[in-house]
């Protein structure tokens, strides 16, 4: 066979066909709603992850619905299509690595679940439920892009160190690097990390970097100086990585120290963040869980300095 | 994981497409993990079909649902658990043989619950298919009959 007949005959695939479909579909929706969208948010919402992933699998459904094609082929197909899809928004979305592997789930689960309700929506042949179904899944997105979106949520954690307050006071306005080895798979594999802070003053006003693994810096500023009790810190501008841009913005950090009264202290860790990729239900879990560790990075270095 | 998931979060199931793509994520597992078992679920989908009034659906606790005249008679799970429903007595008469258990979850009905775990079971769960598929149908027929 020609190479010509063979390119023919791969382009005129129902399965290839499907899966280019599927992801030129993703791509102009997405595009055209971040043109319509009111002012560059930068955010993310749920629709995005959830009904252009079902979507597109509905869409290659409509494709296969006349071939013989197997359950497991539907999924390997399916599979494919959502790598397709994350390779684009690695190429062309500028997404991260870890950003797209945290989102890989939704895209995958939502793909082949959209495959099979596809194919089960096309065996009916029912036009009235499968317009139905359609103009349902357009209508959630339509009224989700329209809708605003907003997130906060504070982090706490809480650590006990055998040192007095004023030992421990010394290490949280700004510490040494950190050289213990990462712990959290995240930071294992390529996720930025605290290494150190510094400040430019040791009272209100004065200036903080928070320094990390990958020489990001996040600039701070101490809006309470509460000596040996309270240090709290907004942020004032933070780095331009594909990981976090515009998906989540850390707001404000606090250190609160409470005096045990028998020579420990418990140190007592807050983050407030803005999230701005959705649904919250997913990323949530996500944001949580790294700010978590970030925090016990610090704060399991500031308990090794204060003990030393 | 699967019992994890269906003993302490199972009140999930109930938010609109959580089992589905739960399901789905399964699948997407098994697909790297344990491929061969997604060809006995389409073998199995291949036997139903060709049982006269079957049809074959997505399930509402995600997996592949399998119908007779409209009313399920089985469902598979993408983990390889097919849950079957038979009547009390063949269910009892089955238990004898040690193949089968209480379904994972309505233990004192006429569910069944039969794990897939190598391409043997596959006879065996096609045996179940059939006995559950005649218990529909005959009860669906005694209903029709009733009405007439």
């Amino acid at each position: 066979m020609s190479l010509n007949k063979k390119l023919f005959k791969v382009l005129n695939s129902k399965i290839l066909q499907g899966i280019l479909i599927a992801n030129i579909f993703a791509f102009l929706v997405i595009g055209i709603q971040s043109s319509l969208a009111p002012k560059d948010t930068g955010i993310l919402v749920f629709s995005e992850f959830v009904i252009i992933p079902m979507l597109m699998g509905i869409i290659t459904a409509w494709f296969w619905k006349d071939i013989e094609i197997r359950g497991k082929q539907i999924t390997g197909y399916s599979i494919l299509n959502g790598l397709i899809a994350i390779l684009m928004s690695f190429f062309f979305l500028g997404e991260g690595f870890i950003c797209l592997l945290i989102v890989s789930p939704l895209i995958f689960g939502f793909i082949i679940s959209g495959a099979f309700i596809g194919r089960a929506m096309f065996k009916k042949r029912n036009q009235k439920l499968n317009i139905s179904i359609g103009s349902l899944l357009l209508g959630i997105f339509i009224v989700d892009s329209l809708s605003d979106h907003y997130h906060e949520n504070m982090v706490s954690d809480e650590i006990l160190i055998h040192a007095s307050t004023a030992e421990v006071w010394q290490h949280v306005v700004a510490f040494d690097p950190i050289s213990q080895k990462e712990n959290y798979w995240l930071f294992k594999i390529g996720m930025p990390s605290p290494m150190a802070t510094t400040v430019s003053e040791h009272k209100l006003g004065a200036n903080r970097k928070c320094i990390f693994s990958n020489g990001y810096i996040f600039d701070e500023k101490i809006v309470k100086f509460d000596v040996n009790k309270n240090l709290i810190f907004d942020i004032v501008d933070q780095p331009k990585d594909p990981e976090i841009m515009g998906h989540i913005d850390i707001k404000r950090g606090q250190f609160i120290l409470k005096d045990n009264g028998n020579g420990t202290t418990t140190l007592i860790g807050n983050s407030w963040y803005n999230l701005h990729v959705f649904p919250t239900w997913y990323y949530d879990l996500w944001a949580e869980s790294i700010t978590r560790n970030v925090h016990f990075r610090v704060m399991e270095h500031i308990k090794l300095l204060s003990e030393r | 994981m699967f019992s994890f998931v269906v003993n302490r979060v199972g009140f999930l199931k109930d938010i609109p497409l959580f089992a589905i793509i739960f399901d789905s994520l399964m699948r997407f597992w098994m697909f790297f993990t344990k491929p061969e078992l997604l060809d006995w679920i389409d073998d199995l989908e291949e036997n139903v079909t060709q049982m006269p009034g079957t049809t074959v659906g997505i399930h509402k606790y995600g997996g592949t649902e399998f119908n007779y005249m409209g009313k399920e008679f089985a469902h598979v799970h993408s983990n390889g658990l097919l849950d079957i429903l038979l009547n009390k007595e063949l269910k009892q008469s089955l238990m004898t043989e040690g193949k089968i258990k209480d379904h994972h979850l309505f233990k004192n009905s006429g569910w069944i619950s039969f794990y897939l775990q190598n391409k043997q079971d596959l006879g065996y769960a096609c045996y179940l298919l059939n006995k559950a598929y005649d218990h529909t149908k005959q009860k669906q027929n005694s209903i029709q009959l009733d009405t007439i």
